[in-house]
């Protein structure tokens, strides 16, 4: 499973990737959207896990800029906010969402039901 | 019947009667004193209303006060006219006798007594009011008499009526005793012998027939007919002022032809005094005829008139006040209903205002939390990896528990913020058909240990016929565990928490939570719904359970209050509609 993790929270997107490839799952982590895009062009991931409120790109502006580039990428948000407000959660309803701090099992359980579900 | 009564108190008294200044609303009333209000609203449309009412009763009151007087002067002046024309006609009468007498029998016919006394007879007969004739010389000598005294050989030359008859051609006296040491009046004729010497003619008249003539004017009990003399001495009896040839204090006034009326008073009785002199073509008579009446007799009439007036002003000033009174209720009533509810509406605006911006404020606490917690989270989490998936000392139980400590409180700020989100997070509304008992009894279950260790008495009085509520039945868990628990937290051992329930109406449930407990300071209860604000002292609570509690409250479209003593406990009052209205929620 290659996944992408999408946070302006620096060290948070970096210990969560180093977890996750302790359990086995390879993550890239991207500080920015910008980052996101370039490397979403020239890999090839199966989700990625956006952080909703980011400085530049939102996280839903860029779930809607990476399904143009890649429409077989699953989406999981993960918010500061523990919220997303109603237009958002339209947005949004079909994919994952959590609320920081996260608990990385249940991450990494929801992420084996999203690529298992195809 | 006290019961009775109070209730119909209850029903005029104005709704302000009990009005007690409830610590919530106080800053938002813009009037505080509504009996200053209600008494300076009669007091203005009282004497709007009056003024012209008691202007014209006072008007009223001086023309029914002319026009009294007026009627009495007018009264008192006629009666006297009339009997100044009897009493003169009476004397005129009886002179005019005389002189046909002297004229037609001449001097020796009159000193025959016989013949006299025949024409004492005749004149008796003719007109009456004559007692005796007497005929005396120039020199005073009685020459001839008829009558029932015996003056015989009596001298008249210093008698004081004698010497003015002599200077006169006729002469009318006042009332004297005389010889005959008895009060009466004499007229006199004075005329000529054949051998040219003088003689005079003297008739005494009956003074009980002229008092008959005084009595028959007097029409009530409150006149009074008598004469006095020039100089103010009674010449027939008076009731108010004395027996005959009592000297009176009434002013004798200057001659004149006209019946003259005055006001005075008679012994601080005011009364109309009505006087004329008596006089005859012929002869002008010592006497002056007073007529005296009580104002008040003649004033009854118009003193009736006045007070039927009066009552009519009364009734009408009693009827004013009485609508007046109500106008003011009715109007300040609704000052004070309108009053009430813009406090309320006020109060809860405030309060909606307040959460309104916590949940701004929580939004930003949580997410700047969040991020960092997240960051502690995932590094505590990679400490524990490394332990875990490396070569690290993985039975290290002090180092695990460690990090398992540090996981723990970011699970626990991370509740804490989970909370403060409850200010602004969308929750999945789940509506659906829910028991109220069955709720209720839910979130007591888990304070049942709790209770049978502190002795703490719960009831709950819910009654099965109260309908199924179709709300949330998350939020009203959630409503019923913070109230439950704050309870639970307030009481000490023994002490007792009630859980009632009733059904308002169709459409709405009331849930009253109370208990026995340590009670809210009074300047803390309109806190309590900030949050933040604790009254926990040691600092075990987050001051966010009640400011949540509030705000499900609204979100399920009901209202709570709260009333509590410090000491005494406090009292939470839940209302909730059976059915939550479409966008309620949203």
């Amino acid at each position: 499973m290659k996944i992408i993790l999408v946070d302006d929270e620096k060290k948070f997107i970096n210990m969560l990737a180093k977890r996750l490839a302790m359990r086995g799952i390879s993550a890239d982590a991207v500080f920015s959207g910008d980052e996101a895009i370039k490397k979403i062009t020239s890999t090839a991931y199966e989700v990625a896990v956006l952080d909703i409120k980011m400085p530049g790109i939102s996280g839903l502006e860029l779930r809607r800029k990476l399904s143009a580039i890649n429409p077989d990428l699953k989406f999981i948000f993960v918010t500061g906010h523990g919220a997303a407000n109603k237009v958002d959660k339209k947005i949004i309803e079909k994919d994952y969402y959590f609320s920081k701090p996260l608990d990385i099992e249940i991450l990494i359980k929801r992420l084996n039901e999203i690529t298992s579900s195809g | 019947m006290i019961k009775e009564i109070q209730s119909f108190m209850k029903s005029i008294l104005p709704e302000f009667y009990n009005h007690k200044k409830n610590v919530h609303y106080n800053s938002f009333y813009t009037f505080t004193d509504y009996w200053y209000l209600w008494t300076m609203g009669i007091f203005i449309l009282a004497v709007t209303a009056l003024s012209p009412l008691c202007i014209q009763a006072l008007i009223h009151y001086q023309l029914i006060q002319k026009s009294a007087n007026s009627e009495a002067i007018l009264s008192a002046e006629r009666l006297t006219s009339n009997a100044k024309r009897s009493i003169t006609f009476f004397m005129k009468e009886r002179l005019d006798a005389l002189i046909f007498t002297v004229n037609e029998m001449g001097y020796e016919r009159l000193t025959d007594n016989d013949k006299l006394a025949e024409t004492l007879k005749n004149l008796k007969l003719g007109f009456g009011g004559l007692s005796d004739l007497s005929l005396i010389d120039k020199d005073g000598s009685l020459v001839a008499y008829a009558g029932e005294f015996n003056l015989e050989g009596k001298n008249y030359k210093c008698q004081p009526w004698f010497l003015h008859s002599l200077k006169k051609k006729y002469f009318i006296s006042e009332v004297f005793t005389g010889y005959r040491d008895v009060p009466h009046i004499i007229i006199a004729v004075k005329s000529i012998k054949p051998d040219k010497s003088i003689f005079i003619l003297r008739a005494t008249l009956d003074t009980e027939r002229l008092m008959e003539t005084l009595t028959s004017y007097k029409t009530n009990d409150y006149t009074e007919i008598f004469l006095i003399n020039h100089n103010g001495v009674l010449q027939t009896p008076s009731i108010n002022y004395g027996n005959i040839l009592t000297q009176t204090n009434l002013e004798t006034v200057n001659y004149s032809n006209n019946t003259a009326v005055s006001m005075t008073n008679f012994k601080g009785i005011p009364v109309i005094l009505g006087h004329s002199f008596i006089s005859t073509d012929m002869v002008e008579t010592p006497f002056i005829l007073m007529v005296q009446k009580i104002k008040a007799s003649i004033m009854h009439p118009w003193l009736e008139l006045y007070r039927q007036i009066n009552w009519i002003i009364g009734i009408s000033i009693i009827l004013i006040v009485i609508v007046i009174s109500f106008a003011s209720t009715f109007m300040v009533n609704k000052l004070y209903r309108l009053e009430m509810a813009k406090a309320e509406a006020m109060l809860q605006m405030e309060q909606n205002q307040q959460l309104a911006a916590i949940g701004q404020l929580a939004a930003g606490v949580a997410h700047e939390i969040n991020n960092p917690l997240a960051i502690i989270n995932q590094t505590a989490g990679y400490l524990k990896d490394l332990y875990r998936f490396k070569d690290g000392p993985k039975d290290d139980v002090e180092i695990s528990d460690n990090i398992d400590s540090i996981l723990d409180a970011v699970d626990r700020c991370g509740t804490i913020t989970q909370q403060l989100m409850g200010f602004v997070r969308q929750f999945d509304i789940k509506i659906k058909k829910i028991r109220l008992q069955k709720i209720v009894s839910d979130v007591l279950s888990f304070h049942k240990k709790e209770a049978e260790y502190r002795g703490i008495h719960v009831t709950v009085s819910i009654p099965d016929t109260i309908p199924d509520m179709e709300t949330d039945s998350g939020k009203l868990q959630q409503i019923l565990v913070n109230l439950i628990n704050n309870a639970f937290q307030a009481v000490d051992e023994g002490c007792c928490l009630d859980i009632i329930g009733s059904q308002m109406d169709d459409k709405t449930i009331q849930l009253i939570i109370q208990d026995t407990g340590c009670g809210i300071p009074e300047e803390s209860l309109t806190k309590i719904h900030k949050p933040f604000f604790s009254t926990k002292q040691d600092q075990m609570g987050t001051g966010l359970g009640l400011s949540i509690t509030y705000g499900l409250v609204k979100k399920l479209g009901g209202n709570i209050s709260v009333q509590s003593t410090e000491g005494e406990g406090t009292c939470f009052t839940i209302t909730l509609p059976v059915k939550i209205q479409e966008g309620t929620l949203a």
